[in-house]
Formats: structure tokens, C-alpha cells, sequence
């Protein structure tokens, strides 16, 4: 029996503590919170269901709790998420997974531009398309993508895989697409069937950073 | 490579020099110069092999035991051929040669911009309240900081603070006096971008061992973690550790630019805590990738409260560019205090044009940084701390005076453990062990020396602070105010809005309160 908080008309503070005070409860679903932004930051624990749509910076700084969204997500999805899982049954918008250092996403609609920017850790996968300049400054992790990519997918790639089973508009700068390695296609199938999505990890093309050190223009005057 | 900051002329006394009288015996130079200015020769002879790589920073002169090393400026060079002085040419000669700008550490190189030293303290005679006696009577130099709005206010000693200077940019020992310093003193250290020394959680509260059973220093300081565009080491237990959370908007050394770590410093140790590959150059964006406008800025601020559990203030940084509308911003997205870093500062490695030439001065960002706050209602209330350039508590007075709540000391921190403002930290070799990862330099730098020298020098300055908050008629530093002041001269009269000297007005185009 899962425990159910209205979240109509109330700020985030006033939700946070209600979520704080039975986070021991056991799975906790809560509704009518697309208004609140930064909903479920920073939880260590928890199973929590957003019934409906959620606001922006939703599980932002998550720290090991599990989001569900039932609806569509807004902008900065998980948000420097360091462990946990964060779902969406729906659609997510700009920025999703930036800055995460770890734990996993799954969007089982489409991402929005700069989804997994400057991504150091995390594994985020899109079943749907992904918009422009996705994965930027990358430096860890592994982002799939099961439809489509924008403009400049990859710009400035560090480290980290992308996996993209579509088309994308272009490649940003130091990237290369690399062949896939039967280690790839097992981790690979390994993630669609967990979270239960339907594509052939054999159709996927990878894509890897150039240079580790693209940045090196400049050197220090001595 | 082009000198840093100009040549040097590195002479070495032979009557002195006990390498000299006795080849083979003492090459101290050689063994602490970084910069390999030294070399010894087959006959066990020191010489100076190139006089080029000299930044000036003194360590050879120091650490000579016959006191036998003078370092002093190549300074006819200067005089006679600017603007096309020595490291000018050079500096051309790098760029046709490599394609390549060049990048400095340690603020501007001086300029002809308004400063505070042409502004003078008016002290308390006959016609106003009378002068405080500094020997008996009390003066008030704290600062709180989140005072209405959070549960753990920062209540600082005295109104300074050592602003945000990452490990990474520092080494992991000045990290550490940071805190010591702080916490000896009361008053904050900041994370900067880099993540956290571990060690800086319990040495900034005073304790001096991990397990927090002995407190060896009083009263103990504050930390402040930056949440910033890089966002590196960042989690939800490192925006807890902190008694507060600064967001950096931007930076003195290079306003509009992200943090800039080069590779040459980027160690196993650093690259585990950034999460970057060892010797990469740690590069932060320009902007945050998570905040398009003003909306998500407070959303940002409402979930680090949330976060923190409404305990702790949220500040905000904010490089030399519009300070009205930048403050006015800060305020609106909920700034519990916002510290304002000058053109003149910087500690940071920049392009060199950058550090040069991008930005307000320190002192010209006050007036409408206050006028700001006024305006909103605001003024005292949301502490403003003014960084860039400050050496003392005559800067800080002048500061203060002008409307600001504190004062920061970024690169006099750094001379207060022992830099001698070579101006070339960003290589990576500063020969204290301050902005170096190199083991064998690091080791030049105690701790607990480096965070006493700090200590002592926060406590000078505080000294000199109450003098000339007494000396003219206040017993508390919220009550002085622009009246304390006089501009030197009428180009500061016009960019600060003080009275001008002899003439005992403001200029008239400050009429009106403009």
C-alpha cells in the first residue's frame, strides 16, 4: 500500500517535509506536482511515483532514491544525480542528466536538447529522439539513444560511450564512431531488456571522444 | 617560453657564495629554483644557465644560506622602450611563433584605473561625533550573514572572508591553512570549484583530527561550498558539508569565462575528485548548462535551500560586469549575501588580454553594487563583500565605508602563506607549495604555520580596521559611510561619488543621489 501526497497548491518546502516524514513508509506516490521545481533533491532512500506531469530540476543532487514519472518530466531531469534511478513514462525536456556523476535515467519518450551535457558517470537511456547538442562535454558514463540525435551530437566528448541505434545531424567536435564490440551489444541488450524497450542492440552505432585532450589550444606561458 | 611578468636580474655575489669559494659544496638555488634558472657545470660551479626563466619570486634568495642572491626588476627596460617593453616583444615573438595566447595567473599587472589609494579616510575632529578610544573602548566588526532567512546564520568575526579558490588551482596544504587560517580567525573559507578537501570539514570547525576529538583552534570557521558551472566533485553530501552554498556567477580573473585548470595540475588526486582524466585540462563552461534565465536561477537557489534543509545561507559570486543589474538579479533570485570580484583581482589562470583588460575596478563596482541594494530596500540586509585586489584593513575601511559588508582576500591570502606574487601560478611550479601539485613543493608549505601566518595576518588587519572605524567616531562598521571618505582626486569623485577633497562636494553630475 503505497502512501499518497497531494502536492496541489503547496510549495516545496511544505511538500519536501510532508515527503521527508514518511520516505520510511515504503513507496509514496505524489500528485499534482508538475508546479514544483526541485521536487525530491538530494533523497538518499525512497521509492516515489510523480502521478501526472513534474516541474523542472525534478530528483535533482538525487542520491540513491528511485523517481517514476508517469507523465512527461520538464527541463534538467535528475539534475547532477550522483546514484539511483529516475523513469519517465513520458517525454523530458532540455538538459536531462546534466551533470550527473552516476545512477541511471530512462526516458521512454523523447529528451530534449542537451541531454547528458557534461555528463561524468551516469547511463541514460532515450527510447524515443534526442534534440541538439546532446552529450556535450561528456566525460563519463554511457548515454543510448534509440531514435534520433540533433545537431552536434557528442560536442567536445571527453570520455563515455553513445550509443545511437537512428540518424543524427551532425557530429560535434572531437568524435568519432567507433565499431561496436560484442561487450557493447551485451551491455546493451542487457539495458533494453531491463527496462523493457524494444530494439535490436545490433542495429546501435557507437560513438567515442577523438582526443582525450581536445581542449589544448593554449599552453601555460612557461 | 616569454617571462610571466617581466625580467629579472639574477645576480649572485661571489664573496657571499659558498659554491663559489668551494665549487661542488651548496646548490641550494639550483635545488629550490622550480624554474631551472640554475644550473651546476662540470667543475661543480653554479651559474645562472638562463636568466629568461626567472619569474621573481625570490625562493633561491630565501633558501641561500650566505644571504648571496639579489633579484631585482629589469626595470630601465620598462622605462625606456614602452609600450614595447621586453616581455611585450617577447610576448609577440611567442605568439608568431606558436599561435598560441598567452595565460597568466595572479590578477592584472597594474594599470592606470581608479584604486582606493586615491581615496582618504577623514577622521573625527571637533565638527562631528568624537574619535573612539581603540585601547578601552569596544568596536563591532561582525557580520552575519542569513540572519532572517536560514537556521544557521554565518556569524562572522570579523567582516572578511578568504574567497573561492579551488584544490586544484591550490594545493591540497594551502587548501588546508585556508581552513585553519578561517577557523582560527572566524571567518569563511570557500571551496571554490574543485570539490572538498576532505580535511577542510573538521579543520575549518577547529578540530585537528579527524575524529574531531581534540579542538585545537578557536572559534572555529565557516565553509563555504561553490556550486558552479563545472560542478565538479559536486553531490548532495558535499552542498551539505558546507555552512553555506555559493553559486558563482563568475570571476575576477576572467568574467564571462568558465574556471580554467590546466592539465599541468590536474594530479590523480585532483582528477578523482573533478572526475576528469588525469592531466586533461579541467575547463569549466561559460554558463551554467542548467539555468537558461532568471526563473531557473531562483528555482536553482529554491532547491539548494530545499536541499539543505533551509539551514544555511545561499551567496552568490559575481565577476566585474554590470553591477546594478547584477546584484539587482542576485537579490531577486534570493541572494542571502553576494560577494562582487573586481577587475583588479583574480587569482585564477586566464588569458592574459583577459586578466588584462575584461571588467570593472574593485573600486567602481561599489557605488552602484550599493545603489542597488538601497533601491530594493535591501542594503545591509543581503551582505555585500567586495573582492579583487584588497591588502588591508585601509582598503577594507575604504570598502566598507562605501556601502559593502566585507571584504575578501583572495591573492593576499595566498602572500600571507608565503607567495611573492610571481604571477605564475598557473604553471603549476610555485616554489611555496601553494599553487603546485608537485610533491616535493607541496611539501614546502605547513599547514599549521601557513594557516597562523594567515591567522595573523586576518587578525593585523582586523587591528588595523577597528583604528580607522575609531578614528573617525564609530564604535560599529555598519555605521560608516561615504561621509568617512574623500576622493583624491576628481576622476575617483566622479566614479565613486565621494566629496571631493578641497572642494568638500560631490561633483555635481552625483547630484541628486544619481
Amino acid at each position: 500500500m503505497s502512501r499518497v501526497l497531494n502536492a496541489k497548491d503547496k510549495d516545496l518546502r511544505t511538500v519536501s517535509a510532508e515527503l521527508k516524514s514518511c520516505l520510511s513508509d515504503g513507496e509514496i506516490v505524489i500528485k499534482n506536482a508538475a508546479h514544483l521545481h526541485g521536487l525530491c533533491g538530494g533523497l538518499k532512500t525512497g521509492k516515489i511515483t510523480i502521478h501526472g506531469d513534474s516541474g523542472d530540476y525534478l530528483g535533482v543532487l538525487n542520491d540513491g532514491a528511485t523517481l517514476r514519472v508517469t507523465g512527461n518530466a520538464g527541463r534538467y531531469l535528475a539534475d547532477n544525480m550522483t546514484r539511483g534511478y529516475v523513469l519517465v513514462e513520458g517525454d523530458c525536456g532540455y538538459g536531462a542528466g546534466a551533470y550527473c556523476y552516476g545512477g541511471t535515467i530512462v526516458v521512454y519518450g523523447h529528451a530534449g536538447d542537451f541531454t547528458a551535457v557534461m555528463n561524468k558517470g551516469a547511463t541514460i537511456l532515450v527510447a524515443g529522439d534526442v534534440g541538439d547538442e546532446v552529450a556535450t562535454y561528456m566525460l563519463a558514463g554511457d548515454l543510448i539513444i534509440v531514435g534520433d540525435a540533433g545537431k552536434n551530437l557528442g560536442n567536445y566528448l571527453i570520455r563515455g560511450n553513445i550509443y545511437i541505434r537512428g540518424q543524427w545531424a551532425s557530429l560535434g567536435h572531437n568524435t568519432r564512431v567507433q565499431e561496436m564490440m560484442p561487450d557493447d551489444v551485451a551491455k546493451l541488450r542487457g539495458y533494453l531488456e531491463e527496462y523493457g524497450i524494444q530494439a535490436d542492440p545490433a542495429d546501435f552505432q557507437k560513438i567515442v571522444r577523438l582526443s582525450e585532450r581536445p581542449f589544448y589550444k593554449s599552453k601555460p606561458t612557461r | 617560453m616569454p617571462p610571466v611578468n617581466g625580467t629579472f636580474c639574477v645576480t649572485i655575489m661571489k664573496d657571499r657564495c659558498i659554491n663559489a669559494r668551494m665549487p661542488g659544496k651548496c646548490a641550494t638555488c639550483v635545488e629550490v629554483c622550480p624554474y631551472d634558472v640554475y644550473a651546476i657545470d662540470q667543475l661543480g660551479q653554479v651559474r645562472v644557465q638562463n636568466y629568461n626563466a626567472c619569474v621573481g619570486c625570490r625562493i633561491c634568495s630565501e633558501f641561500c644560506p650566505e644571504d648571496a642572491i639579489r633579484i631585482n626588476p629589469a626595470e630601465s627596460e620598462f622605462l625606456v622602450r614602452s609600450p614595447w617593453t621586453f616581455p611585450q616583444v617577447e610576448e609577440i615573438h611567442y605568439k608568431s611563433l606558436t599561435g598560441e595566447y598567452m595565460l597568466r595567473g595572479f590578477g592584472t599587472m597594474g594599470g592606470y584605473w581608479p584604486s582606493f589609494d586615491n581615496i582618504t579616510v577623514v577622521p573625527s575632529q571637533i565638527a562631528s561625533p568624537a574619535p573612539r578610544d581603540k585601547y578601552r573602548e569596544e568596536c563591532n566588526l561582525e557580520v552575519v550573514i542569513g540572519e532572517d532567512t536560514c537556521e544557521r546564520p554565518i556569524r562572522l568575526r570579523y567582516p572578511f572572508l578568504f574567497p573561492a579558490m579551488s584544490f586544484g588551482a591550490l594545493s591540497k596544504e594551502a587548501r588546508m591553512a585556508l581552513a585553519i587560517g578561517a577557523a582560527m580567525t572566524g571567518i569563511i573559507s570557500n571551496t571554490g570549484e574543485g570539490g572538498l578537501v576532505r580535511d577542510e570539514t573538521w579543520l575549518i570547525k577547529g578540530y585537528e583530527n579527524e575524529e574531531r576529538t581534540l579542538r585545537r583552534w578557536e572559534p572555529g570557521g565557516y565553509l563555504i561550498v561553490q556550486w558552479s558551472t563545472g560542478r565538479w566533485g559536486v553531490s548532495a553530501d558535499y552542498v551539505r558539508a558546507g555552512d553555506g552554498v555559493e553559486i558563482k556567477i563568475g570571476q575576477g580573473a576572467k568574467p564571462g569565462m568558465g574556471g580554467h585548470l590546466l592539465g599541468a595540475k590536474v594530479t590523480e588526486e585532483i582528477a578523482a575528485v573533478r572526475g576528469v582524466p588525469i592531466g586533461s585540462d579541467a575547463l569549466s563552461p561559460c554558463r551554467y548548462y542548467d539555468v537558461q534565465d532568471l526563473e531557473d536561477m531562483k528555482r536553482m537557489v529554491a532547491f539548494l535551500r530545499d536541499i539543505t534543509d533551509y539551514q544555511v545561507p545561499i551567496l552568490f559570486k559575481l565577476g566585474p560586469s554590470r553591477p546594478y543589474e547584477d546584484v539587482a538579479a542576485c537579490v531577486e533570485a534570493g541572494a542571502d549575501a553576494i560577494s562582487l570580484d573586481g577587475l583588479v583581482g583574480g587569482t585564477g589562470a586566464s588569458p592574459a588580454v583577459v586578466t588584462q583588460g575584461v571588467g570593472i575596478p574593485t573600486v567602481a563596482l561599489i557605488p552602484p553594487a550599493v545603489r542597488a541594494l538601497k533601491d530594493l530596500g535591501v542594503h545591509r540586509k543581503v551582505k555585500l563583500f567586495i573582492l579583487g585586489g584588497m591588502r588591508n584593513g585601509l582598503d577594507a575601511y575604504k570598502a566598507l565605508a562605501m556601502g559593502a559588508d566585507g571584504v575578501g582576500f583572495g591573492a593576499a591570502a595566498e602572500i600571507a602563506m608565503g607567495c611573492r606574487a610571481c604571477m605564475a601560478c598557473h604553471v603549476g611550479r610555485c616554489p611555496y607549495g601553494i599553487t603546485s601539485q608537485d610533491p616535493v613543493l607541496r611539501a614546502r608549505l605547513n599547514p599549521v604555520e601557513a594557516g597562523q601566518r594567515l591567522a595573523n595576518f586576518i587578525k593585523a588587519t582586523a587591528e588595523e580596521l577597528k583604528i580607522l572605524t575609531m578614528l573617525s567616531g564609530h564604535d560599529d562598521i555598519r555605521d560608516l559611510s561615504e561621509e568617512d571618505l574623500r576622493a583624491m582626486e576628481p576622476n575617483i569623485a566622479a566614479v565613486t561619488g565621494l566629496k571631493l577633497i578641497g572642494y568638500e562636494k560631490k561633483l555635481s553630475i552625483w547630484e541628486n543621489g544619481r
